[in-house]
């Protein structure tokens, strides 16, 4: 007995012993470091062929253009541009004094390159390789001609990092190119390393940058695998802020980091919203008059107090949220179960057998089939709630997100949970059109509307750059979303970006938030 | 005539059942991909991958999709014993390489917790189930009944906040900070030890139970009634008998050790193999599924072996039907 007892105090000192050397290690406070939590996770050190890896490297590899924090576009690694007037011809001027980070200058080349080079090697830039006809340089200017206009051209140089010629020319395939880096880079920082196992993407000052600096020589970017973590982490001091694409700060951790006295948050309406899509190829939702009882059904002022924790707010009709360029006041959406009761019933949706939910016109009880993804649980078991008090049927389906994109392209449900991105309102004719335009396909679009008066409308849309017949299109287009719903915007929600608040200097675009050049040649440590 | 040692025809039978095992498996995985409706490509690379004609023509001509199915199912044979799992479009990269960078990591932690968990976890259980009654006999199970219970996600969470974020122990996350063993050790350090506690409570629970039936038997009061001293009976005689279930429990964890590890993976935002399995679900990451799946066979069928072999130890009763 003594002998085990002997090896369990072995043990227990070994235990000890690691314990305290972890004690002894701590974590260095390194004032040159700017380190931000985020749970976009890189899945692989694929540069281009990353997603999240793809949304990073603007920070090394800057596109074309940008956003300010109004929302206007103005040129990132382009000086200006010059449209032709029938849209087919841009021409973008690259900026002077921009060089990579082996010293090499940036030249219009590596713009035709790259945009060139997207257009042939990378899948989801397919429609580059199909419209784009002809590329011509000129000193320090990219022409590039397509064989169709392209309003959005502008915005969509916003999301394609711009690359060396001279290093990825040899590539052969970049969509899975692999490396840990370091990777060339012409922005403030370039992209040193991608480590998988320790969780985090390394950037560091860009020698050859003639730009703005900011305080910090490197910038680290941590991926946490649960939002819990990453508030942990955030509250413990060892991160100066969180970002995540399209999303914010999760509401419920908010109160516990502002507890800690160490963080500002940076309070920003977003154009992303949460919306409930329906399948309008199938009866009753067809129906605009079912549309509008379910509308009235749903009891947005709950919905927002428990999704948002009160940093959001009620919808209008209109389903574009204040934050979007263009907008315009319709009216609110409005949760009165009688009048949904009288709608339905004056639509001749009526509860004959009493059973407490209505018939269709054969019928039989209408019951939706609720699809959703599991991260929308929460908000589908409340309008289950609210449609069942309506006296509508409904029934949850959870699936994962690939089966959900499958279904909901074979069109597979009535009714689904859904959100739009601050991209995605902007794709496509703008203006959430991309998510509705039945023409379309993509992983969160629902394509469902296939009114000639909704699809002439996008196709004006996207054949003009005039900006005042833009802005009257886009109140076309939230006066169509007013009148026939073909999707009702649950709420509208503010992104909360936390920072330190010895960190001063942060700069929010409605498109990529804080993950901006301004931020990144602005922050100042005023410790 | 040479005369084969009992113990030799019970493990080349079981071998041979291993064998025969495997050889199914790789033949589901094998032929899953291949008559499943659809394009065996998309089957093969994963339904939501984008490829262009070119690119499909030639992983058409490199799986030999033309050929007859049994050509097909030679040639997947040689891949595999060349170590080529495929290609993961999703994680850009080939299959072998990325599972055995993040087996690798995964091993690291999750050997050493089943191997400890099992110590602690025998030892811990013998001494309490053989001197139940005492008050720590008592307080050993009820700890060990409260860690086993408690959802491993909840358990995991509950260790970072208190020993990360509250006593600054350990890190948040990653399997490092910058490669060196102190760093690695320093990050390990606490998801082993939750996964420690995992194992070894349910083991002491097991252990505990079985020496509780064992020490009523006739056996060790046959050796009370010679003299022996309680701790040999405890530890030459209870113990043996005691431990053979338990046994076949640390074989399985060894097979299951990749996605026991996953809520441990989440928790601690390190990428090894239990998330990558997690992700390739998700993805439907075919070539990471189905390369994972052989490399699991083939971890369920080591231990298996293993558990037969030490049973073929342990226990005389297996020997002699043998």
């Amino acid at each position: 007995m003594r002998k085990s007892q002997h090896k369990m105090c072995t043990l227990l000192f070994l235990i000890l012993s690691i314990v305290s050397v972890c004690c002894s290690m701590g974590v260095m406070a390194d004032d040159a470091i700017l380190r931000i939590a985020t749970t976009n996770e890189v899945k692989s050190p694929a540069f281009i062929g990353d997603y999240t890896l793809g949304l990073f490297n603007h920070l090394s590899n800057p596109p074309l253009m940008q956003m300010d924090e109004n929302g206007k576009l103005i040129g990132l690694l382009a000086d200006h541009y010059e449209v032709s007037p029938d849209n087919t011809e841009w021409t973008f001027v690259i900026k002077d004094n921009q060089f990579w980070s082996d010293g090499t200058p940036v030249t219009a080349d590596d713009v035709a390159f790259s945009i060139q080079m997207y257009g042939t090697s990378i899948p989801n830039a397919g429609w580059i390789g199909e419209t784009l006809t002809d590329t011509q340089v000129d000193g320090n200017k990219v022409t590039f001609k397509f064989n169709k206009p392209y309003t959005n051209l502008a915005l969509e140089f916003t999301s394609y990092s711009i690359l060396p010629k001279h290093i990825w020319e040899s590539i052969e395939n970049p969509n899975e190119f692999t490396s840990t880096g370091p990777y060339v880079g012409a922005g403030p920082y370039y992209l040193d390393n991608v480590d998988l196992n320790a969780g985090k993407v390394i950037f560091k000052r860009n020698p050859s940058w003639k730009g703005k600096i900011s305080d910090y020589d490197t910038v680290e970017i941590s991926w946490f695998k649960n939002e819990d973590a990453a508030a942990k982490a955030l509250e413990s001091g060892i991160m100066d802020t969180y970002w995540k694409y399209a999303s914010s700060y999760p509401y419920a951790a908010i109160d516990s980091l502002r507890k800690t006295g160490n963080f500002e948050m940076l309070e920003k309406p977003t154009s992303g919203l949460t919306f409930l899509g329906f399948n309008l190829k199938r009866e009753p939702m067809s129906d605009p008059a079912f549309r509008e009882a379910v509308s009235s059904a749903i009891n947005y002022q709950e919905l927002v107090d428990i999704s948002t924790l009160g940093y959001g707010l009620v919808p209008n009709r209109g389903f574009v949220p204040p934050a979007m360029d263009g907008y315009i006041q319709t009216k609110p959406m409005e949760y009165n179960l009688e009048t949904a009761k009288k709608t339905l019933d004056s639509a001749g949706y009526k509860d004959s057998d009493g059973n407490g939910i209505i018939e269709a016109a054969d019928g039989k009880d209408i019951t939706l089939d609720l699809l959703i993804r599991n991260s929308y649980a929460r908000e589908a078991e409340l309008i289950k709630e609210y449609l069942e008090k309506a006296g509508i049927g409904v029934e949850v389906r959870t699936v994962e997100d690939n089966t959900w994109f499958e279904m909901k392209d074979k069109l597979d449900y009535d009714i689904t949970l859904t959100r739009t991105t601050p991209w995605g309102m902007l794709m496509h004719a703008g203006w959430a059109t991309g998510y509705f335009d039945s023409r379309r396909t993509g992983q969160g679009v629902l394509h469902t509307v296939d009114d000639e008066v909704f699809l002439k409308l996008c196709d004006d849309i996207l054949s003009t750059t005039d900006q005042t017949l833009l802005k009257e299109y886009a109140k076309e287009v939230q006066e169509y979303y007013a009148e026939n719903l073909p999707g009702i915007p649950l709420y509208w929600k503010n992104d909360i970006t936390p920072y330190n608040k010895k960190i001063t200097g942060w700069y929010s675009n409605p498109l990529y938030g804080i993950m901006n050049e301004f931020t990144f040649t602005g922050v100042k440590s005023s410790a | 005539m040479v005369k084969i040692h009992p113990a030799g025809i019970f493990l080349s039978r079981k071998l041979l059942r291993y064998l025969l095992s495997f050889f199914c498996i790789l033949l589901i995985v094998f032929l899953l991909p291949r008559m499943m409706p659809g394009d065996p490509v998309s089957n093969l690379v994963g339904e939501d991958i984008y490829l262009s004609q070119s690119t499909i023509d030639s992983l058409r001509a490199a799986f030999g999709l033309d050929t007859p199915l049994h050509e097909q199912f030679i040639r997947y044979c040689l891949q595999i014993m060349h170590g080529d799992l495929g290609y993961s479009y999703h994680m850009h990269g080939p299959v072998f390489e990325i599972l055995i960078s993040r087996a690798w990591w995964t091993l690291l932690y999750t050997i050493p917790s089943i191997i400890i968990g099992a110590w602690i976890g025998i030892s811990l259980g013998a001494r309490a189930g053989f001197q139940s009654g005492k008050w720590w006999s008592d307080v050993i199970a009820s700890i060990a009944l409260v860690i086993s219970s408690t959802p491993p996600y909840l358990l995991s969470l509950l260790a970072l906040v208190l020993f990360v974020y509250h006593l600054g122990l350990f890190p948040f996350k990653g399997f490092y900070d910058t490669y060196n063993l102190q760093s690695i050790l320093y990050h390990l350090t606490l998801p082993t030890l939750v996964l420690i506690s995992f194992y070894a409570s349910r083991n002491i629970l097991i252990m505990r139970g079985a020496v509780l039936t064992e020490k009523e038997l006739l056996y060790p009061q046959f050796a009370r009634s010679l003299g022996i001293p309680e701790r040999e009976i405890l530890f030459h005689h209870i113990r043996k008998n005691a431990i053979i279930p338990l046994i076949v429990l640390i074989a399985l964890d060894f097979g299951f050790l990749f996605s026991g590890a996953l809520f441990i993976e989440i928790v601690f935002s390190l990428s090894g193999m239990g998330s990558l399995m997690y992700d390739a679900i998700l993805a439907r990451d075919y070539p990471i599924l189905t390369g994972s799946l052989l490399i699991i066979a083939i971890f369920v069928i080591i231990a298996n072996i293993t558990a037969d072999i030490m049973s073929l130890i342990i226990d005389p009763r297996i020997r002699r039907s043998s």
